[in-house]
This record gives C-alpha cells, structure tokens and sequence, in this order.
C-alpha cells in the first residue's frame, strides 16, 4: 500500500468532517479567550464552552487521523450554480424587504431563486412568482399579520 | 379532576372549530409533504413555527402535531404507489407495498396502512394520557442531577439510535451545544461567543438554525442533484382488503404498536427506528420470513402501525420531562417556548387544557387522516407529478418570510444563509444536522442545571451516582456505549441503515 499523504488515500467527507470540527473547537476557543472560566463549583462564562471546544478538537482529530488511514472516498460533486443563486437570492429577499416592501421582496426571491434551476421556462417563472407573491401577501401579510410594509416607503 | 373529566376537558378545547380547523390543516399539509418527496416534516415545521407565533398557542401546536403524524400517512402513499417513500420512515412500507401495488393491490395496501396507522394512533394516544400524569409525578422527584443524567443518557442515545457513525453525531452535537452558548451568559451575565455583534446578544435563534440547516440546505442540495423524472404510478384497483387480509395483518399491527409506542419513547426513537424494528420483527416472527419483500400484508401493516405509534409517543418525553427527544420534538419545544410554554411537569397541574387539549387532537387528526387519505389518494398522486422547480420557491419564500417575521432583521435572514451554506458543508462532509439541533436545544438546559448541581456540591461530582435516578441514567448511558463497541450490534445497525441509504 502506498504511504499516507499520496492521493489515492484520504477519506474526504470526512477529512471535511475533522476540518469543520475542528475548525469550531477553534474558533471557539479563541472567541472565548477573554472570558472567565472559573472553577467547577463556580463555572464562568468560558468554562463549558472550552470543555466543549477542546471535546470538538479532540474529536475532530480522532476523526482526521482515522480518515487520513482510509482508502480515498470523493466528495459528492459540488454544483456552484444552486449554492450561489440561492444564497443571493436569499439574502437579497432580506435587504429588499427592509427597503423595498415585501412585494418586491418576494418577486426578487422567485425571479432570482429560479435561476438556480437551468431548465425553468420565463413564462412559468413570472406566473409563478406572481402567484406566489400574491398568495404570500394575502396569507402572511393581510391575513397572519406579518409585520412586513407590502410596498416600499 | 378524574381521568375522564380531563380527557372530556381535554376534547372540549379540541373540538372549538378554531383547533378543529387548524388540526385539519396540520393533518392535509402533512399528507400533502409526507406525499412529496423533498420536503420533509422537519423542515415544514421549522418554516411553520415562527408562524405559529400569530396564532393561539393550542392552535399552533395542534397544527405542527398534525403535520408530523400525518407525514406518516403521506409518506406511506407515496412508498405503496409509486415506491418513492415521501419519508424515511416509509422506506421499509416500499419493499412489500409496492410489490402489492405492482400485483394489482394497492387500495388493500394503502387501506391496511392507513387503518393500522388509525389503530397504533388510537393506541398510543392512550399511552400519552395514561403515561402523561404518572411520568409527571415521577419527575417532580427529578433535581438538577437528574436532569444532567437524563439529558446526557438522551444525546448520546440520541446518536446512537440515530443514523452515521457516532462520533460525528457526538461532534454535531457538541457544535449544536456550543452555538447554544453563543449569546449572554445567564448566570454571570458576560456576553460570550458573540463576535461583539449586538444582534448575537440574545443568542442564536431556533428557527435560524432550523430553517437554515434544514430548509434552504435541502433546498440547495436537491437542486444539486435535480432531474424530476416522471414518475409511473401503480394502476389502482381494489380498495379495499380481503378478509385475508385482515386475518394476516391484524397481529402484524399490534406488533407494530407496541414496538412504535415503545421506541418512539427513546430518545433518539422516532418513526423511522420504529418502522425498521417493526418490519425486522415480523420478518423473525413469521412462519414465511422468505415471503417477505414480494408483497406480504404484514410487510406493510407492521411498519405503518410502528411509524404512527412512534410519532405519537415521541411526544411523551417531551410533554411529561420537558425533554425532546428527537429534533421534531425539538421543534415542538420551540413552539411552546413561543407561547411561554415550557413543557414538563408544571403544565399538567397548570395548563392542563394544553395537554390534554393536544392529546384529544391527536386522536381527532389520526381520524380525520383515515377518513382524507383513503378517498383522496387519487390527488395525493396527481401532486406527485408538480415538478420541483414549481415546489421550491414556494418553499423559498415561505422559509425567508418565516426568518424575517420574527424580528424584521436582515441580519437573521442572512445568518439563516449562512446555516444554508453550513448546512450544505455538512452534506458534503456526511454528517447528519439532527444532532446539532438536539445540542443546541438541550446546551443551555443542560448548562444551567451543571451549574446549579456543582454549585449545590461545590464541585463534588459524585453526587451523579450517589442519587439513584441519576446513577441509573448514567449507567444506562455507558451500557449504550459498551453497545456501541460490540460488532454485532454495530452490523445491525449498519444493515438498518444500508437499506435507508438504498
């Protein structure tokens, strides 16, 4: 068997899995180096939180290392397109609606969230979204009391 | 008050037309999801809950019970019909339903399950309100040492009743119990894990994590794979069963009960567990275990009956302890939380119209199912064939409305993204978010009381195994541990898993 680091060895999803664990165990205990721990009869603010960061860590290792002896598994193929459309999509419904009343929020959402999906037709797009928007005033607005302007101000 | 008088209590809130409404709402919506692939309970809940808040609080949470137990019905459809289960818990109901669909039975199938469902229902709803008071005296016994003990035998069992390698669940739960701290200490007060963001003070909200971990990651990661093939529906003939049928299923169904009430008591137990179990169990117990896979009633009785009891009776740690036990009933928690709720012993001596209110309407949905399902399978299926690109940004929309409704933040909205992509990372990484939101739930109760029992000791643990309740718990909780380690249950634990995956 050829040794450790040639690429042919290395599960990925979960290299990724000790990276993500580890990664928080770190970033936890960095957000918490002001903090008090205190004792355990009197426990600070850092005191579980470093427990559970250096748990993470531990973790994490375990994993990595038991990963990096594994033959190589792949990671599912990563698709920019639905990631990047939707996460816009999102968070221009949020700027949009602060700004531009939910009406223009929500046809932003549908317009630019069916962009995600290459094979959407633009007719069926718009009627959707219309639909949808208006199906969404009248119910989450009007009816449930939202607290969203429908227009903008 | 008597038994009886609580219960005629508890149908009297249930049958105002305003919860006679919202119960069939919630039963229709979870058909409806538990029919469509792609979207699950877990995420319609979590869409639903900051909704919930507009509503009054029996309302609201006889809606969301709707939605969950009657995905299990939905979800069944699917699974006999077309051999999509609409939920993992029907998963099992795909390997004989379909066959007796394909033979030309699929109205016996549908009506055996749908009927069992009913009966395991029915039962189970009992047990709630039998188990309901007992459960709650015990745990006015319970102090803070109990509590760590009970919520640290539910994490682990939690991850280890539930799918993937364990480790990385105890590592998504630790994530979970960390970003539960994120926020304002309770005790002392300093503002901790905050990035000094005056919007984090509060801490991280549920529906954040919920709708971003579940709705848009789903969301995401289903337009990755995309493709909605067309699907071929089973040719509908017969609609009712034979008395053979009966004859053969009515045990099945009773096993199936009795499994579902009992594992769905677990935590980490749910409908899927229950409805794997069942569909083992019959597999053990039949006199023609090799019959099964080619379109065996009991095949489809047995894990239906499970699937429903087990939904039900998740609900009993929850409503008795205060305790969730699966991340559905972490929703559930949320949603009394909402209406200043919290679940546990107190509400039955206080509140008794919210528990036994929702006991009685989870009987009046599982009928209300029966009597929907059976004549309206026709439009179930024909949903069947809305392509996802109409579904999703439906989906979309209901998810960011239900983000920014709570406080009219653009920062909530855009940290629900940011749990979207994480949650994405997750999927890629094969972890499973469940567990995390399970940690986050239970991170700060499990803190608080920590804090409490040293603080009682000054520092002295042994005060876990010198109390008996805790002493128990935590004995329990290493024996699932040693479990862990024998090979013989980690290959029937795999195997279980093996056929979710297929």
């Amino acid at each position: 068997m050829a040794g450790p680091g040639v690429p042919n060895r290395g599960d990925r999803p979960d290299l990724l899995t000790a990276a993500i664990f580890m990664g928080f165990g770190a970033l936890g205990l960095w957000l918490a180096r002001g903090l008090e721990a205190g004792t355990v009869a009197q426990m600070g603010a850092a005191y579980l939180p470093r427990v559970v960061c250096i748990l993470l860590i531990g973790v994490g290792l375990v994993i990595g290392i038991a990963a990096l002896r594994r033959d190589a598994v792949s990671i599912e193929a990563m698709r920019l397109r639905p990631l990047a459309v939707i996460t816009l999509a999102i968070v221009g419904f949020a700027f949009a609606a602060t700004h531009l009343g939910f009406v223009l929020a929500a046809l932003w959402l549908i317009i630019a969230g069916s962009l995600a999906d290459p094979g959407g037709k633009w007719r069926t797009v718009l009627l959707l979204a219309g639909g949808l928007t208006a199906f969404g005033a009248l119910v989450f607005v009007k009816g449930l009391g939202v607290q969203v302007p429908l227009w903008p101000v | 008050m008597t038994f009886i008088d609580l219960l005629l209590l508890g149908f009297g809130e249930a049958m105002s037309p305003a919860n006679l409404g919202f119960c069939l709402l919630g039963a229709l919506l979870g058909t409806l999801i538990g029919v469509l692939p792609g979207i699950g309970p877990t995420a319609t809940i979590a869409v639903l809950l900051p909704i919930t808040f507009f509503l009054p609080p029996l309302a609201g949470i006889i809606m969301l019970a709707g939605i969950y137990y009657g995905a299990q019905y939905g979800g069944s459809t699917t699974a006999v019909l077309v051999n999509l289960p609409g939920e993992a818990s029907a998963v099992v109901t795909t390997l004989d339903g379909y066959k007796m669909a394909q033979q030309g039975r699929a109205g016996a199938a549908l009506a055996v399950a749908a009927l069992g469902s009913f009966f395991a229902g029915t039962v189970a709803t009992f047990g709630i309100a039998l188990a309901g008071p007992m459960l709650s005296q015990f745990a006015l016994s319970f102090g803070p040492a109990e509590y760590v003990a009970l919520m640290i035998f539910g994490l682990l069992a939690a991850t280890i009743l539930a799918s993937g390698p364990v480790l990385k669940a105890i590592g998504m739960i630790l994530i979970g119990l960390l970003l539960g701290m994120v926020g304002t200490d309770q005790a002392t007060g300093a503002e901790r894990l905050t990035f000094g963001a005056v919007e984090l003070f509060d801490g991280i909200d549920f529906i954040v994590i919920a709708i971003g971990l579940f709705g848009f990651s789903e969301i995401i990661t289903n337009l990755e794979r995309s493709g909605s093939e067309g699907v071929t529906v089973a040719p509908l003939t017969r609609l009712w069963p034979t008395r053979q049928d009966f004859r053969d299923s009515w045990a099945a169904v009773l096993r199936g009960t009795g499994i579902g009430t009992l594992l769905g008591l677990l935590p980490g137990g749910g409908a899927t567990l229950a409805s794997f179990s069942a569909y083992s169990l019959e597999k053990k117990v039949s006199r023609h275990p090799e019959r099964f896979g080619t379109g065996v009633v009991e095949g489809v009785a047995a894990p239906e009956a499970a699937n429903n009891a087990a939904a039900q009776s998740s609900f009993i740690p929850l409503l008795t302890l205060g305790i969730p036990s699966n991340n559905m009933m972490a929703m559930m928690l949320s949603a009394f939380m909402i209406h200043g709720i919290t679940p546990g012993p107190s509400v039955l001596t206080n509140q008794p119209e919210i528990f036994w209110g929702l006991v009685a309407s989870m009987w009046i949905g599982n009928l209300m199912l029966v009597i929907i399902n059976l004549p309206m399978i026709g439009l179930w299926v024909k949903l069947l064939t809305v392509p996802y690109r109409l579904l999703y940004p439906a989906i979309l929309l209901f998810c960011c409305i239900g983000v920014y409704s709570m406080n009219n933040r653009i920062f909530d909205v855009i940290l629900a993204a940011g749990f979207g992509l994480l949650g994405y990372l997750f999927r890629k990484a094969k972890c499973e978010p469940g567990p995390l939101l399970l940690g986050f739930v239970l991170g700060p109760l499990l803190e608080a009381n920590l804090r409490r029992t040293l603080l009682i000791t000054q520092g002295d643990p042994s005060i876990f195994v010198e109390r008996p309740i805790s002493l128990t718990m935590l004995v329990a909780t290493v024996a699932l541990l040693g479990l862990m380690i024998l090979p013989a249950f980690r290959k029937t634990r795999e195997a279980a898993f093996q056929e979710d995956e297929a």
